[in-house]
């Protein structure tokens, strides 16, 4: 059993991680993988909602993750954040996105910055899970069905009923 | 299988003109894994969930029906707040003796930590945690007639008892594999196991079972699913040496080599060891000391890292069969009752070393 | 949090980052910065004396708990972690911490350790030497400590909860600059010797844990290992063995990119919610012994004035 880094302090994610990494195919090796994920880190600040192969999209959520609550935990003043955001944003202007526009709009969270769909898949064609990721707050519309008028829905309607009267049969009990 | 292959037949033929023809491949069939069947009297334990579209009101009144009728699940995020306490078994008064069959418990393994005795000796320890174990049903050896039957001496003389170990939500659950539960005063539970007892170590169904169930210094067996490593070569397998990495070898670095004569025995014996999947079978290690027992959270230290499993993994404990570390005074018969006596939540076997004590100091002879 | 504080704050942080002491302060103020909680969320007051502080005997954890007890952080690999497990693991930890003084101490910090040995003439032996290592964690964290004695150099592997232990004296409390020293293995023997009958330096109460930035001389190849690939900085003279051949094989197994891999950084530490969980569930007992080892230090310091005529 070995020790736990402790030169390195982060929050905690808000998502489930998995517990290894997944290799994404790459020739280029680590570096290459990266590469690809900064890619898609990049997509993602830039367009707020994009679709993608599921494994690429959940390998950089969580980079994403850390970058926008590393910039809400330093600040743009610290040199050590500036320079991953530097590095993980390959448009120099969505630097300037991540600090002023992100950071002020997480500021106060308590879930997660993103949010992750699993998409359909292609049939016949490329037989890969499909998902869609997207930062929370975004201008779009959103993906889920509303289901805010589900109470007239049969079962609903239903189980109001017992619950009244189960509160009725309760409220001798709670009157004693 | 049948109904697709005609299906298959009958679309060739409908389609003969066109050139196109579309097999589905749904399933990887081209792997080997073995895997679980079923048999067909299984029951299915756990509903296909659907999002209900339930209003909050009503979802939260659904979890309190939940609650009032079961009870809440003693266990939370993995911290075991209270055990249940069900309604109180009679204690039939029976006297242990040594050809009795005790039953079981239905154990987590929680991970491994070293201990130390008395004499300075370091022993590597694995932690077991018993989960809010309640009994569910007693089958008398009248009427148990298992199906696949267990190879335990004397069956026709033993009865059954099935337990079950850390409750859980009954919405998540078929109605099928509730109904288990009915008759049994305790709510659905997510573990089953079953543990052939002689009839006289008969339990009441609801009766708790912790840890105290066995004692420090006893010596149990403990049952479990060891870790699943997948199809793997021979060297991990087996442990065989491989070859050398260079000296002009080549293609063979983690390779049997042979594995069989020539002439009248030519062929591959059976029980040759080769390559093939490794783990997620069922293995029993036997006669492990129990050296320390917590009776807050219900853990046992056993001995030895070698309980079958993942951390996290279910295993069952029994009481040894080997005859040496057989139980030779009385065990909790037929299993613990009542309250402990005790000041402290440990119980350490007396040749442990106890960290509330000083360090330990050999004395000059 | 407007930004000017959150400057402020930053500003501060290095110069609270080790303190060493630890207190049950009323003075918030004060220790702002190590409350990272509260400074996150910029409840903070704003560190000037002029304002009276909040009374809170809420208990303040230290940031540098994690460089003092590492140990009391689990393994961070997420399959073989169980909250129950961990909790009983720190229980015991506790328990034997309040059996023996364990105290802070550091890899490059030079330690003498007395343990009971069934081997040796008194029945106890006692080790004096310069921690080199330090890993694992939970009951099984240890340590490694070396010397040279009658030119022969000796290390022996400790572990910090092994009940035979008898008492653990840290003669030179300090760091060095890397975080481990196995390369003074194959340093000169002058780095590695310690005088067995060393006496303990005392440090300055509540004086940060001083950087030694001594850097050790290499003998010759053959090394034990490619010291050449792992960006020593506490070696002085690694250039002069090295030939082109080395230089370039070093750099081609550089990861260049790796300090950019936060999620590999996540999944080898522990988030700071969960340190918190777990050194507030431990910080009473830990506070209470330090004080006590305070207390014990000045009574063991404090020499009684000889009668005169």
């Amino acid at each position: 059993m070995n020790q736990a880094d402790v030169t390195k302090l982060m929050s905690q994610l808000r998502i489930a991680v998995r517990p290894n990494k997944r290799n994404l195919k790459n020739a280029d090796g680590p570096e290459g993988r990266l590469l690809k994920l900064r890619k898609t880190v990049t997509a993602l600040v830039k367009h707020e909602r994009i679709e993608l192969f599921y494994n690429r999209a959940d390998e950089a959520r969580g980079y994403a993750e850390l970058l926008i609550s590393n910039a809400i935990r330093h600040g743009d003043r610290h040199k050590a954040t500036m320079e991953l955001a530097d590095y993980w944003l390959l448009e120099k202007q969505l630097v300037h996105k991540l600090f002023r526009v992100l950071v002020p709009r997480y500021e106060n969270y308590s879930v997660s910055y993103t949010r992750m769909y699993k998409a359909p898949r292609d049939y016949p064609g490329i037989y890969y899970r499909q998902s869609v990721l997207e930062l929370r707050g975004n201008p779009y519309p959103s993906l889920l069905t509303d289901h805010s008028q589900n109470r007239s829905l049969l079962h609903n309607v239903l189980l109001d009923e017992a619950r009244k009267e189960f509160r009725r049969q309760k409220l001798p009990e709670l009157v004693i | 299988m049948m109904r697709s292959v005609i299906h298959q037949l009958l679309g060739l033929r409908l389609s003969g003109g066109c050139g196109v023809t579309l097999t589905q491949v749904r399933d990887k069939g081209h792997l080997s894994r073995p895997r679980l069947r079923n048999p067909q009297w299984f029951l299915r334990k756990e509903v296909t969930r659907y999002d209900d579209h339930l209003t909050t009101e009503n979802k939260q009144f659904v979890n309190e029906l939940g609650g009032v009728n079961f009870g809440v699940p003693a266990i939370k995020k993995d911290v075991q707040e209270n055990l249940i306490k069900t309604k109180d078994a009679a204690t039939n008064e029976v006297t242990w003796t040594p050809g009795l069959r005790r039953c079981g418990l239905i154990a987590r393994k929680i991970g491994q930590y070293p201990l130390w005795l008395k004499n300075g000796e370091r022993i590597r320890t694995t932690l077991l945690q018993i989960a809010d174990n309640h009994v569910i049903k007693y089958i008398p050896p009248e009427e148990y007639l298992p199906a696949q039957p267990p190879k335990v001496h004397n069956l026709k003389k033993r009865g059954c008892i099935l337990v079950g170990s850390e409750s859980t939500n009954p919405a998540l659950l078929t109605k099928e594999y509730t109904g288990i539960f009915r008759d049994s005063g305790v709510g659905p539970k997510k573990n089953l196991a079953r543990f052939i007892v002689s009839p006289e170590a008969e339990l009441v169904p609801g009766t708790p079972l912790n840890v105290n169930h066995f004692g420090v210094g006893d010596f149990v067996d403990v049952r479990g699913k060891t870790v699943d490593h997948g199809f793997q070569g021979v060297v991990k397998r087996h442990g065989f040496k491989g070859m050398p990495a260079s000296h002009g070898v080549t293609k063979t670095h983690r390779r049997a080599g042979n594995i069989g004569g020539g002439g009248e025995k030519g062929r591959v014996w059976p029980g040759t060891k080769m390559p093939g999947h490794m783990g997620n079978r069922w293995r029993i290690i036997k006669g492990l000391r129990v050296w320390r027992i917590n009776t807050k959270y219900n853990v046992m230290w056993v001995q030895g890292s070698s309980v079958p499993g993942p951390t996290g993994g279910l295993v069952y404990i029994y009481d040894t069969i080997l005859p040496l570390r057989k139980n030779k005074e009385a065990p909790p018969f037929p299993t613990f009752f009542g309250e402990l006596q005790q000041t402290s939540d440990d119980v350490w076997y007396e040749k442990v070393h106890d960290f509330k004590n000083g360090s330990i100091t050999y004395e000059n002879e | 949090m407007n930004l000017s504080t959150r400057v402020m704050l930053n500003r501060l942080a290095p110069q609270c980052a080790y303190k060493r002491i630890v207190t049950f302060s009323t003075k918030t103020a004060e220790h702002a910065v190590e409350n990272q909680e509260e400074s996150k969320k910029g409840v903070a007051p704003a560190p000037t004396p002029s304002s009276p502080a909040p009374v809170t005997r809420k208990p303040i954890i230290p940031a540098n708990y994690r460089f003092v007890y590492p140990e009391f952080l689990p393994d961070p690999k997420v399959e073989w972690r169980n909250p129950i497990r961990e909790k009983l693991e720190r229980l015991d930890m506790l328990e034997r911490r309040k059996q023996i003084d364990l105290p802070e101490f550091y890899v490059g910090s030079v330690l003498a350790v007395t343990s009971s040995d069934p081997h040796a003439a008194g029945k106890t032996s006692r080790f004096v030497g310069i921690c080199i290592n330090r890993d694992r964690c939970g009951l099984r964290a240890r340590f490694v400590l070396r010397n040279v004695i009658d030119h022969q150099g000796m290390e022996v592997v400790y572990e910090l909860y092994d009940p035979t232990i008898q008492k653990v004296e840290v003669l030179r409390l300090e760091k060095r600059l890397d975080d481990s020293l196995f390369y003074l293995r194959d340093a000169l023997p002058e780095y590695s010797t310690f005088d067995e009958n060393m006496e303990a330096e005392p440090l300055e109460e509540g004086a940060s844990v001083p950087v030694n930035d001594i850097k050790v001389v290499l003998r010759p190849r053959p090394w034990l290992e490619r010291w050449e690939r792992q960006n020593l900085r506490g070696v002085a003279n690694i250039d002069e063995y090295l030939k082109d051949k080395h230089r370039l094989s070093a750099a081609k197994v550089q990861k260049p990119w790796e300090k950019y891999d936060m999620m590999k950084d996540y999944r080898s530490s522990i988030p700071e919610e969960e340190q918190t969980e777990i050194f507030a569930e431990v910080h009473t007992d830990l506070h209470t012994l330090e004080l006590q080892r305070k207390r014990n230090k000045r009574k063991r310091t404090f020499v009684k004035p000889k009668q005169l005529a």
